[in-house]
């Protein structure tokens, strides 16, 4: 294929050429733009978490630490429950990840496979769940609990985080599931599985994934969750509730190192989930 | 034994009626085509002797056993899916092995039963790979290896190559004909493709909506069609059907298509009887018209208006009376369009049905249902 | 076979119970919470009598006038005895009646017994009722205001900036530059964040020895560091925590509007294209329209989220400076020091948040579906 020489076009192409690639020019600006919108913050606030105490609380505020130097953050980890509550934390996190997946997973099935009557009743109860924000619901729960002798128990944290994210479990869940043939599962009857084999042969090594997403982002939630476990806990404090507790009293070291470790798991966890989020939002809004 | 005994079936889709009260004998090791139009209930029927969807009423024997309501599994069958089913997360080889090891076959028996399918389907060199790296028609070949790896004595197949392009179709078609008649196994096949239908069954059940119309051998189903539907399903070009009155004539009853007489032959004499005065459909195919160039006193005559060179015949549109007819011609034939040619209907050709019911009229031909 | 219809609801069951004990119990238990409280009632009696009948009772707290007295004795355990009395008292029920009865000495305060006219009954049995008292604290309280104020303030600022740079984001992405991927992610890490971390890291920009300063004073722009973050500047806090919540909130927007837009068949937009359509024409004519239930869902979801903007506020400015809704029902359950420990407010806040979201989100779904339902029948 013969390449043509700019030059000889005649101007209307030119510019036509011309225009396309100041857009294309544009667009990757924006996105250049975009990205560091996002990116300058989370760098300022790591160069915080790695100066020495002292260059955190200078002024003003170097752009780059130096000397680089992990005493703030082992200063923060070291602060008072920092660790404990950093492990209460993980603990929440994986209650709610295995409770929620569990209890969503045989709901989701239900709605994706069998069409029943009150089928759309219970999408829609699902879906208005998430309506309400935390903050209505983990007042009531925080008052119920103290009744029932739960209170100050990271049990009680995980079965609120459980109940915020069941909801989107279901529904993501049931998605995946839907996406997966019936076809399979019927192959699999046919040649020799009880439905309930041919859905642990098929479908689960099928939609491992995207369950996995939806627990992650569960984890994610619950590991993020601030409210309710201020409300919920007083001495097993999860770790969020315990820097914001801690807060009026702290120092800037403390603030920023907080901040940034508590940033950590995200910047992983979308890293592993990324390819998942648009098919999980996408069947999410119908 | 796998005889396969199909008991006044009935299935419902809410007031949709799919199955409606379907009775089938199919002998052992018989090769049977359910065809028809799509939604005319074949592949329900063919689900329900699967059992991936139970009937409302009715029975299913296979062999001698109720199977009716039993799970799949339980019912020793096998089956390829339109659109094969096959595992994606699993490689060829442990597709096609799955039915062993799901009875429990031991690991050397399963070696050996899987290289001697994959070989008979010439697929025994990908045996590592995984689905998604095949193409369509070699995922085809994975089904059916996969079925017949299990050595069932039922086979089900749901329109195994309605998804493969043309060329692949016809190879296939050959392919699974010879394989199948090997195999000594009973077989329902589900298709819309009239021509695979009388390539590969025994017997053809011809069905439309829900009932069948026609349960006989291709030969018969093609030349003998009991109903005006089957006549017209198929055969390429379809049957053509003309309408004409009963009348007496000369103290015999003849049929009339305008001023011209076909004279029905003997045996038709007592049946048509109760038709005196009526209309109705004078069946016959294309090819069994004679075509002449010159008038003769028992042929009528027709316009041509299209004429289309297949090749192997010449394919003619005609018309008279507002009737139109397709005639097949040897390639040599060859007529202008608005030119007239002159029709013989042969009697012996010629099928009788009745306008109103659809079916044929006719001294010897029973409604095989069962 | 035929128990196959049971087969769903049984595997929705769990769920379903979970949901129910979980959200449905507690949030109608708050409501109950929310206008109900205990009040103590005292009887009077007809005669100085333990025993005898009942003629009305009176709340507790209230002031009485004592007419009569009656000198009783009681028995100790020990045997000896000790003087009691009996009052004979005046006061108004909460029906604005009069009752006067007899009551016994524990249950009356008065500053001496033998000689007072006043009193006030300090004891009664415990009554639960209805009651407006706590919604009443909740509006009358000095921060109420200036809560909801906040609240919708930060709504109607955030919101529509979220959705435009939503909107951007996800059109540059679908653009596919090249490193899409990378675009992909970075776009998206903000989803992980939590509103702690995001409060804190923007703490650290506006924080009066932070970035924005020390940003502005190297450029010679200012000469002293200035305090943004200060009572009375409302201003200076209230960008801070928009900044933070759109930096980290808008990912999830974008989120739902990318896959409304891969939903969007290519076919229109390359019908718009060669029909004319300038690229502004093409995302205002095609692409709006067939968004629009991404943008719905997106918006009533976003909207309630905004009602749950907690961390932002108190990472930034500690909670009393500049508040919000959630931080009141906060402060008003907050059993530790600084809080107030009144559930039954915090009720109270909690049942107005809901009741507002409900009210947005039901306008949103009638706003937007009116005009589907016009487009449908013209």
């Amino acid at each position: 294929m013969t390449t043509r020489n700019r030059a000889d076009l005649p101007p209307e192409q030119r510019r036509a050429l011309r225009n396309a690639s100041i857009r294309r020019g544009g667009v990757y600006a924006l996105a250049i733009t975009l990205s560091l919108w996002i990116l300058i913050p989370i760098w300022l606030i790591a160069t915080m978490a790695f100066s020495t105490p002292s260059n955190v609380r200078s002024f003003p505020k170097p752009a780059f630490p130096s000397p680089i130097s992990t005493d703030t953050m082992t200063f923060f980890i070291n602060a008072e429950g920092i660790l404990r509550s950093t492990g209460n934390s993980i603990v929440v996190a994986l209650l709610t990840f295995a409770m929620s997946t569990l209890i969503a997973t045989p709901a989701s099935y239900a709605i994706a496979r069998f069409i029943f009557r009150g089928r759309d009743a219970v999408r829609l109860g699902i879906l208005s769940v998430r309506a309400f924000p935390i903050v209505i619901l983990a007042v009531p729960l925080a008052v119920t609990f103290i009744n029932f002798g739960m209170y100050d128990s990271i049990f009680s944290v995980a079965l609120l985080h459980t109940a915020l994210v069941l909801p989107t479990s279901v529904l993501v869940i049931a998605s995946v599931f839907a996406s997966v043939p019936f076809e399979l599962e019927e192959a699999a009857q046919v040649f020799g599985c009880t439905p309930f084999q041919a859905f642990w042969r098929v479908v689960i090594p099928l939609t491992l994934p995207g369950i996995a997403a939806a627990g992650l982002f569960a984890f994610v939630t619950s590991w993020n969750e601030v409210f309710g476990a201020m409300l919920l806990t007083l001495t097993n404090r999860t770790l969020p509730a315990q820097i914001l507790f801690s807060l009026d009293k702290a120092s800037d070291p403390f603030k920023f190192a907080g901040g940034f470790f508590m940033l950590i798991p995200s910047l992983i966890f979308i890293f592993f989930i990324r390819r998942y989020l648009f098919s999980m939002w996408g069947q999410v809004t119908k | 034994m796998a005889t396969i005994r199909i008991e006044n079936a009935v299935k419902k889709f809410g007031d949709f009626m799919a199955v409606d009260d379907v009775s089938l004998e199919i002998d052992d090791q018989e090769f049977v085509v359910l065809l028809g139009p799509s939604g005319c209930g074949k592949t329900t029927l063919l689900r329900a002797v699967a059992g991936l969807g139970l009937v409302d009423s009715g029975k299913i024997m296979i062999g001698k056993r109720d199977v009716t309501y039993l799970p799949p599994k339980d019912r020793d069958i096998s089956m390829v899916f339109q659109s094969y089913a096959i595992f994606p997360h699993m490689k060829v080889y442990d597709n096609i092995a799955f039915g062993l090891r799901m009875r429990k076959t031991d690991k050397q028996k399963i070696k050996g039963r899987v290289e001697q399918v994959a070989e008979l389907l010439h697929i025994e060199t990908m045996l590592d790979r995984y689905p998604s790296q095949m193409s369509g028609g070699q995922r085809q070949r994975i089904a059916v290896a996969r079925a017949l790896a299990v050595e069932a004595k039922v086979i089900l197949m749901d329109e195994p190559l309605s998804n493969l392009d043309a060329l692949l179709r016809l190879e296939m078609r050959a392919e699974l004909k010879s394989l199948l008649a090997k195999l000594g196994a009973t077989t329902i096949y589900v298709t819309h493709d009239q021509i695979e239908a009388l390539s590969m069954g025994d017997r053809i059940a011809v069905m439309q909506k829900g009932k069948i119309l026609q349960y006989d051998h291709p030969t018969r189903v093609y030349d003998r069609p009991s109903h005006h539907f089957v006549g017209s399903f198929i055969g390429n070009p379809p049957m053509n059907f003309i309408p004409a009155t009963i009348q007496r004539h000369d103290g015999k009853l003849v049929a009339k298509i305008g001023d011209f007489i076909i004279t029905p032959d003997d045996v038709m004499t007592a049946p048509l009887s109760t038709y005196d005065g009526k209309q109705i459909w004078l069946g016959i195919r294309a090819e069994n018209m004679e075509a002449l160039r010159a008038p003769a006193d028992d042929a009528l005559a027709m316009t041509v208006s299209v004429l289309e060179p297949l090749g192997s015949m010449n394919l003619l549109t005609i018309h008279a009376h507002g009737e139109t007819l397709k005639l097949a011609t040897h390639p040599d034939f060859v007529v202008k369009p608005d030119e007239t040619v002159w029709i013989r209907f042969p009697t012996n050709k010629v099928r009788w049905i009745n306008r109103d019911t659809g079916h044929t009229i006719a001294p010897d031909l029973a409604q095989v249902t069962a | 076979m035929k128990n196959q219809k049971l087969l769903p609801y049984l595997l929705v069951l769990p769920t379903m119970l979970y949901l129910v004990v979980f959200f449905a119990y507690p949030m109608v238990s708050a409501l109950g919470l929310a206008v109900t409280g205990e009040t103590r009632y005292l009887a009077l009696l007809d005669q100085p009598d333990p025993t005898a009948s009942e003629i009305g009772t009176l709340p507790m707290q209230t002031d009485v006038t004592v007419t009569d007295r009656l000198r009783a004795e009681e028995t100790l355990p020990n045997g000896r005895t000790r003087p009691f009395y009996w009052f004979y008292v005046t006061g108004v029920d909460v029906n604005g009646d009069s009752i006067t009865g007899w009551v016994s000495q524990q249950n009356l305060f008065v500053e001496n017994r033998t000689e007072s006219v006043m009193g006030r009954i300090n004891n009664g049995t415990p009554v639960r009722e209805w009651t407006m008292s706590h919604i009443n604290t909740m509006f009358s309280d000095f921060r109420f205001q200036s809560a909801i104020f906040n609240t919708f303030l930060m709504i109607i600022i955030i919101l529509p900036i979220q959705f435009l740079l939503a909107i951007v984001m996800a059109l540059v992405l679908q653009a596919r530059p090249r490193g899409n991927g990378i675009f992909l992610y970075i776009f998206a890490v903000p989803m992980g964040i939590s509103d702690l971390a995001a409060g804190l890291v923007w703490y650290s920009i506006f924080t009066q020895q932070g970035f924005l300063n020390s940003f502005l004073v190297s450029a010679g722009i200012l000469d002293r560091p200035f305090i943004f973050i200060a009572l009375g500047n409302d201003g200076w806090i209230l960008l801070a925590i928009v900044l933070a919540e759109v930096w980290r909130a808008t990912a999830i927007v974008m989120v739902i509007v990318v896959s409304g837009l891969q939903a969007v068949p290519t076919d229109y937009i390359e019908a718009g294209q060669v029909f004319g359509a300038s690229l502004w024409q093409r995302i205002r004519y095609i692409i709006l329209p067939l968004l629009r239930p991404s943008l719905q869902v997106a918006l009533i979801l976003r909207t309630i989220l905004a009602f749950q903007v907690f961390a932002v506020v108190v990472a930034i400015s500690g909670g009393d400076v500049f508040t919000v809704l959630s931080n009141e029902t906060f402060r008003w359950y907050d059993r530790g020091d600084g809080g107030y420990n009144n559930p039954n407010v915090a009720s109270a806040y909690a049942g107005l948040i809901m009741i507002i979201s409900l009210a947005i989100s039901f306008f949103y779904l009638r706003a937007v579906r009116t005009q589907e339902e016009v487009a449908k029948s013209s």
